[in-house]
């Protein structure tokens, strides 16, 4: 399947970098989780990297205080779903992509319907109760999990695909969401958003050196970033009974 | 037996580093878990969702040995 004259000159620019397959970009299926600050930022730039088929699902109506760092919205979008906000944004930032816009929330029941077929799921969620739906689903049917999540200054993203490596439960252990809201500004949240689009787009380039089995932590007041291993834990509820 | 405790900017006030900008000394006996020292510290374990020492992912039952660099990482669920 060969690009064709319209392609050829939308995507000029990324075609020639090394190891690019813009043919394979455009077979590729995604399901971003959550279109917030880490995956509207996500999914816009894996749109404009000509990712064939986008799946978004968000249950949330656009809230004044989404404003600082979610980039898909703007103030006519208050009130909006968010879903279907995002797939519009991204249908015209690029006509040549397949966007499915999901206003539901990710439940054991709905997960399959939402993520099944994908190559990648990708976390821009905000909450660690649907991203253990979400894991759990991921460790199942084997698709890979792109972690991501943020906090004040710090970020991290970490890519997980059991049994070859710990699954985000691993990392989690007995973690729970916290009562607070926690605060976030837009240039973090979108840091980590765009260093997810980089990693899953290597991924579905099929490229080496991906964050396979590790988590990049990223904090914004130092300047740092450090990469560390996360080890399969072999007790995890989740992911202890696939053999390696 | 002392190990350092480092903090990035999330846990740092709580930490009150005393070797530089990001550490604390911490004099403890061995044998003593994570988790344990926390609370020797006074530190809640709730903030520490989990530590890096030597560049792998430890939980909070993690044993460290004698000068050892801990990395505390805050819990980190925001979108």
């Amino acid at each position: 399947m060969s690009l064709n004259d319209k392609e050829k000159e939308r995507y000029r620019r990324q075609l020639g970098v090394r190891s690019w397959d813009q043919d394979r970009l455009r077979s590729a299926s995604v399901l971003v989780a959550g279109v917030g600050g880490l995956g509207g930022t996500s999914s816009l730039y894996l749109a404009l990297a000509g990712v064939g088929r986008l799946r978004i699902a968000d249950r949330d109506r656009v809230d004044p205080s989404n404003l600082n760092r979610q980039v898909l919205f703007g103030e006519e979008s208050v009130g909006r779903l968010k879903a279907e906000e995002a797939g519009r944004r991204l249908r015209e930032a690029n006509p040549r992509i397949q966007v499915e816009a999901f206003a539901e929330d990710i439940t054991p029941a709905s997960v399959g319907r939402l993520a099944g077929g994908c190559s990648l799921i990708v976390d821009g969620l905000d909450n660690i109760a649907t991203r253990r739906v979400l894991n759990a689903y991921s460790v199942r049917s084997r698709i890979p999990y792109l972690y991501g999540a943020v906090r004040g200054w710090e970020g991290m993203l970490g890519l997980f695909e059991p049994p070859g490596t710990a699954c985000l439960e691993c990392l989690l252990a007995g973690n729970k969401d916290t009562d607070t809201e926690l605060p976030v500004f837009g240039s973090l949240a979108g840091t980590i958003g765009l260093l997810q689009a980089t990693e899953s787009l290597k991924h579905l380039l099929g490229l080496e050196r991906t964050l396979l089995g590790r988590l990049l932590i990223y904090d914004g007041r130092d300047m740092t970033f450090d990469l560390v291993d996360v080890a399969r834990n072999p007790s995890c509820p989740v992911c202890s009974s696939l053999k390696a | 037996m002392v190990v350092f405790f480092k903090a990035g900017s999330e846990l740092r006030h709580k930490l009150q580093p005393d070797v530089d900008y990001y550490t604390r000394r911490v004099e403890t006996e061995p044998g003593r878990t994570v988790r344990e020292i926390l609370k020797d510290l006074g530190l809640d374990p709730a903030f520490v969702a989990f530590v890096y020492v030597e560049g792998k992912v430890k939980n909070l039952d993690y044993v460290p040995t004698e000068g050892q660099n801990l990395t505390l990482q805050p819990p980190v669920s925001g979108g």
